[in-house]
């Protein structure tokens, strides 16, 4: 029988218990995240302690900082997963975001709010220009302009420092949304939260007006998009403002959460922690990129967890955890980029539903 | 007199498609020159990508069945060896090497031969085809469909095969030149004993050739016989009109 | 110092048209952008280092150390990493290669350490000064080692048949399988000699400088050298190579050293937007 017969007979099934599931998964959702920050503050759950160990050895800081690499993933999950443009240069919105930071905030003091805004303003017309090339150019030849971009964004970003500031960094105020001042790792979350959400179910809107399905089929047939009569040419621009905006503004939550930047985090490792962490979650599923994100996070607390079990004894192994624990990182991250890409292309979210699909089948 | 190649109840597929060729049987003997008809899209060049290990390439596999050459089961064998065990082909599309010079392209095709023997087959290609020794030193790209077909078909013939595969040799060529190539094709079928499998869309040019015809649609054998035959009989419209039998199901 | 200026950019720049070639190489066989190649100086300079520093071999056992280890490296890499791949997107192939760079960096930092390691032959380190001008004598066996490999390639591309399948292969694979060549084989190949090459651009650029994780960055300015030549054009690649040698050096003494990668970008930005088939590249191939 045919994976389309299938899929069709199983619906209906599937339907009424989507009917309360959904609704049940979303309130223990929300109620988890709620309380994750308090898990990770008081380091422990329900009034039992808990053991770094058994927390992975991760801060709400972490957490954090996973939330504002998870908008990077999910805007660049949108660009190249969605609508079939490959950038390798998406820490120079990074970039950007922390400039615009700077003008607007350090520099002219405007409030928080207004930065968040310009910043996005900003992203969106480099994300425009760096679009640009792909009126002319395809494949490869697009990948590569993006990662030229990278370096003139960057040395733009250096230059403004050293001409404003100085070696040591730009430095960023506390951020305040009107009273609610973020000073406090708990209150960056529970604003990290909100808006990560906000990106998320906007952009999988998004996906289900014209336009968004417009981009995946130009993403899968750009002559049968053309021959739709949509304006392929506009659609890419578009896409790269809107993923741009959001890097933008990631990029300037990450200065403002950091309180100082350096034009020398924005690295190309920089950008390609952001593919690696679309491949591994999955390219074209928004969903995905948490899942990357989320492995991003743990993979260096469990090694440090590793490391504080094993360090104190003196075998090799225990040397190399602990003096060798960024590379190990690199190493593992690297390795399970390659091995997904052979062998999972999907990603995990790819593995998860092809899991999914082979259990319904069963149950039937 | 043994057969030169036996397909046996073939099944080939495509990534995420139905199959492309469904249980497909066909012989080429020794020496013989056979046609394969059909429609756009009937498996034609599937089942010649079968035979000569390029499915791979174009994300098919075999489902079931086997392909024989001289004997030897060669199903799923690697292409390039094939070609140096004496079955070559002209691809759809001819695919020469447009950025080297027409001797460079002959060069490659008589690359598995011994160093000695290589001057002597290109003469014999040359001779073959006058038009390439006068271009011989002219990017491939820049010559004519004509032209380049013969080069196809000289890259082919270069290594001196037992068995050639033919794919579409008339497709956007002028009637004259195609008529001219096909004279060549079988003049060279005599006296080196080549076996041919012709696969055409156009029926009338390769039944004038062929002594045996196979018509193919929609990746099945609709029917098989001496070319006069299959050539007067009612299948073959049928075949190009899409009239004939009821549409193989999936799978 | 305009003289002194170009003639340090043009002997870099003939170890970037070494490592540019390599680079071209793998594209034009295998046609994929290899971003692990500026790595792959990196591990001929630590290659260097383990046979001539760590095994105390002779030189010329050194060398041979590299060239063997460094082609096995390469073809390892196209049977494990790149062949499994074959007619995937191109973003999970140009991703493959960059993962690979992360892996390759990580490894050589856990088995060397973090520090940069000097390197210990017996090339010549002396200067000899004409009208003025400080001429290397490193840098003069650089560029004359990189002019003589571009040559050896020249007349082995020219002339052997193996050089011969391996343009074919270049321009089609399909094409290539028909006509009986091992294509699988070829690329193989390919991916060896671009491995040797980046390697043997590493063992100078270790010996100018030092062997060190950092040599990665220069490395990969092979790929806009290819571009600007021209992603198809073997003489454009080390073309090229020299521009982005010539540029470099003329940016940092007139400009200013950080500027330097800052003027090879903007050039490859352009040439991208206005001649996206390079500055020698034919124009029907530039199109993708
Ligand atoms: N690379 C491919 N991937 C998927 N389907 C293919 C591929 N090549 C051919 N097909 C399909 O297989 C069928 C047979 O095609 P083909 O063998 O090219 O027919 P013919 O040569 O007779 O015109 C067609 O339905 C075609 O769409
Ligand atoms: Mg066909």
């Amino acid at each position: 029988m045919s994976g389309e017969q299938a899929a069709v007979s199983a619906a209906p099934a599937v339907r009424p218990a989507r009917g309360w599931r959904a609704p049940v998964l979303l309130v223990l959702g929300v109620a988890a995240a709620c309380y994750l920050p308090f898990i990770l503050t008081e380091r422990a759950i329900f009034g039992v302690r808990l053991s770094n160990m058994q927390l992975l050895n991760i801060g709400l800081t972490q957490v954090n900082l996973m939330m504002i690499t998870l908008l990077g993933a999910l805007s660049l999950n949108y660009l190249t997963g969605i609508a079939g443009l490959i950038s390798i240069g998406h820490a120079a919105f990074y970039a950007m975001g922390a400039m615009a930071g700077a003008v607007f905030g350090t520099q002219l003091g405007l409030p928080f709010p207004v930065v968040l805004a310009g910043s996005a303003l900003v992203g969106a017309a480099t994300g425009v220009v760096a679009g640009l090339p792909s009126l002319r150019v395809r494949g490869l030849y697009f990948v590569l302009s993006t990662f030229a971009l990278h370096y003139i964004v960057v040395f733009m970003l250096s230059e403004y420092q050293f001409r404003f500031f100085d070696v040591v960094g730009i430095p960023f105020e506390e951020a305040t949304l009107g009273t609610f001042v973020l000073d406090t790792p708990l209150r960056w979350y529970f604003f990290l939260l909100v808006l990560c959400v906000l990106v998320y179910v906007g952009l999988r809107n998004s996906l289900r007006t014209r336009e968004g399905r417009a981009m995946m089929a130009m993403r899968d047939h750009e002559l049968a998009a053309s021959a739709a009569g949509i304006d392929v040419r506009i659609l890419r621009l578009k896409a790269f403002a809107c993923s741009s905006a959001i890097a933008a503004v990631a990029g300037t939550l990450y200065s403002y959460y950091m309180t100082n930047v350096n034009a020398e985090f924005f690295t190309i490792d920089f950008a390609i922690q952001f593919v690696a962490i679309i491949i591994i979650g999955g390219m074209g599923s928004l969903a995905g990129s948490l899942v990357g994100a989320a492995v991003w996070l743990l993979l260096p607390a469990v090694i440090t967890g590793f490391a504080a079990q094993i360090g104190s004894t003196d075998s090799a192994f225990g040397t190399l955890l602990t003096e060798s624990k960024p590379q190990l990182v690199n190493l593992i991250f690297g390795s399970l980029v390659i091995v997904l890409l052979i062998f999972a292309p999907g990603g995990i979210a790819g593995i998860g539903r092809s899991l999914r699909d082979r259990l319904s089948v069963r149950v039937r | 007199m043994a057969a030169m190649l036996e397909v046996e109840g073939l099944s080939v597929g495509y990534a995420r498609k139905g199959l492309a060729l469904d249980d497909v049987s066909l012989v080429v003997p020794t020496g013989g020159i056979v046609a394969l008809l059909g429609a756009n899209g009937a498996g034609k060049t599937t089942l010649i990508r079968t035979i000569t290990g390029l499915l791979p390439m174009h994300n098919g596999r075999v489902a079931q069945g086997r392909v024989r050459f001289a004997g030897v089961d060669i199903t799923g064998m690697a292409a390039h060896r094939l070609v140096r065990l004496g079955l070559a082909q002209v691809p759809e599309g001819r695919l020469i090497f447009k950025q080297l010079s027409v001797e460079e392209n002959l060069q490659v095709g008589a690359a598995f031969l011994p160093r000695g023997k290589v001057a002597e087959r290109l003469e014999a290609v040359f001779a073959l085809f006058p038009r390439l020794r006068e271009r011989r030193r002219q990017a491939a790209g820049l010559m004519s469909g004509g032209e380049q077909q013969m080069l196809a078909l000289g890259r082919a013939l270069i290594g001196g095969p037992r068995l050639l595969l033919v794919d579409e040799l008339s497709l956007g060529l002028a009637p004259l030149i195609v008529e001219a190539i096909y004279q060549q094709l079988m003049s060279v079928g005599e006296t080196l004993g080549t076996a041919m499998l012709i696969v055409e869309q156009n029926a009338h040019v390769a039944l004038e050739y062929a002594q045996t015809a196979y018509i193919l649609d929609r990746g099945r054998i609709a029917m098989s016989g001496d070319a006069a035959t299959v050539g007067a009989s009612s299948a073959i419209a049928d075949a190009y009109l899409g009239l004939a039998g009821e549409v193989p199901a999936d799978v | 110092m305009l003289p002194q200026v170009l003639f340090s950019g043009l002997a870099l720049g003939s170890i970037y048209g070494l490592v540019a070639l390599g680079f071209a190489l793998v594209f034009k066989a295998t046609d994929v952008l290899n971003f692990a190649q500026g790595m792959f100086v990196v591990v001929g300079a630590f290659l260097a280092v383990t046979a001539g520093t760590q095994l105390h071999l002779p030189f010329a056992l050194t060398l041979m150390f590299i060239v063997v280890a460094a082609a096995l490296i390469g073809a390892a890499i196209q049977a494990l990493l790149i062949r499994p791949l074959t007619g995937r997107s191109m973003l999970s192939i140009i991703m493959v290669t960059i993962a690979l760079s992360i892996v390759l960096r990580a490894l050589i930092e856990i088995i060397f350490g973090p520090q940069p390691r000097a390197l210990t032959t017996p090339m010549p380190t002396g200067v000899f000064i004409v009208e003025g001008v400080r001429i290397s004598q490193l840098h003069m066996l650089a560029a004359g080692v990189s002019w003589l490999c571009l040559g050896l390639f020249a007349l082995f591309f020219r002339f052997t048949t193996f050089g011969l399948q391996m343009r074919a292969t270049a321009n089609g694979h399909e094409a290539a399988l028909v006509s009986g060549i091992n294509v699988d084989f070829v690329n193989r190949v390919a991916w060896a000699i671009g491995s040797v090459l980046a390697a043997i651009g590493g063992l100078f650029l270790a010996q100018l400088q030092l062997a060190s994780t950092e040599l990665e960055g220069i490395g990969l300015l092979a790929l806009p050298a290819v571009v600007i030549g021209g992603l198809q054009s073997i003489p454009g690649a080390i073309i090229g190579g020299l521009l982005v040698g010539l540029i470099e050096q003329l940016a940092s003494s007139y400009v200013s050293p950080r500027s330097a990668d800052i003027f090879v970008y903007t050039l490859l930005l352009l040439v991208l937007m206005v001649r996206p088939w390079g500055l020698f590249g034919q124009r029907e191939l530039g199109r993708v």
